[in-house]
């Protein structure tokens, strides 16, 4: 099976070209508490099915991409440039 | 006591002795390349963009939003340093030692390249004037077309051996040749 992802900087490329680096979860605030920092850092739910994770274009542009994907049947549903969806008050 | 530096390409011992007169399908490694990497500082990307466009004899290849690879056989690296350090937003560094610069052209470049390359290279997806960075012989590396039948690859230095072997393998099928090229 064919794993093309399709860039939005770099058009579509083979899945050899990136490095999946985890669940695209949203960072607490830095004053959180203890167990949200916790549960940021170290749980993960491992869904079967939809998921957003991060996927970093290691031989292209080598920006970091939000892939919306199914990871039982690869459907891809969008990837976007994480710096597009930084929250606005940062 | 004085010390002196001679410049010795890395694909030399790949290449001496062995070069050939040029076949249709040949590739050329450039001696001595200016290569500057230049990054756009946040909301300059048009107006150095731009700018850049405008460096004579300089070859602009896209990497990433914001960031290019400016190429010059004309000039030399002091030369196009100072002229990239005119550009307002922007910064450079020299990358002329560390990476090494592969002409490919020939009427079976496609079929060459397609064995090296998982990008289509159809004129229609990829035109003349079209860059990107990809992975090329497992390396990540910087392709650009320059022709109908004609590319530049930009290779890390320390790559550029074990690319230049897997692209002559590669282009054997096709007679494909190999000289350095002053320019
Ligand atoms: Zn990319």
């Amino acid at each position: 099976m064919a794993s093309l992802i399709t860039c939005p900087h770099c058009g579509t490329r083979p899945k050899e070209e990136f490095s999946i680096r985890g669940a695209a979860l949203a960072r607490p605030h830095p004053a959180a508490s203890e167990e949200d920092w916790h549960a940021y850092v170290y749980l993960r739910e491992n869904p079967k099915g939809r998921y957003q994770e991060y996927w970093h274009h290691a031989a292209g542009c080598r920006r970091w991409l939000i892939v919306d994907r199914d990871n039982v049947t690869h459907d891809v549903f969008s990837v976007t440039d994480a710096a597009s969806i930084r929250e606005p008050s940062e | 006591m004085s010390l002196t530096l001679y410049h010795r390409h890395v694909l030399e011992d790949y290449l001496a002795g062995f070069e050939a007169k040029a076949n249709p399908n040949h590739l050329s490694v450039i001696r001595r390349p200016a290569i500057f990497s230049v990054l756009a500082h946040r909301g300059n990307e048009a107006s150095v963009k731009q700018a850049l466009n405008s460096i004579e004899g300089a070859l602009l290849h896209d990497c990433a939003p914001g960031e290019w690879l400016v190429v010059s056989t004309a000039s030399g690296a002091a030369v196009v340093e100072n002229l990239l350090g005119e550009i307002t937003g922007a910064s450079a560094i020299d990358q002329s030692d560390g990476r090494v610069l592969l002409r490919i052209s020939g009427p079976n470049v496609r079929k060459i390249l397609a064995k090296c390359v998982a990008v289509d290279l159809h004129p229609d997806a990829f035109s003349i004037g079209a860059s990107a960075n990809m992975l090329c012989c497992h390396v990540a590396a910087n392709l650009a077309r320059t022709g109908a039948e004609a590319f530049e690859i930009i290779v890390p230095r320390s790559f550029a051996g074990s690319v230049f072997e897997e692209m002559m393998e590669m282009g054997r099928e096709f007679a494909l040749t190999a000289a350095f090229a002053e320019w």
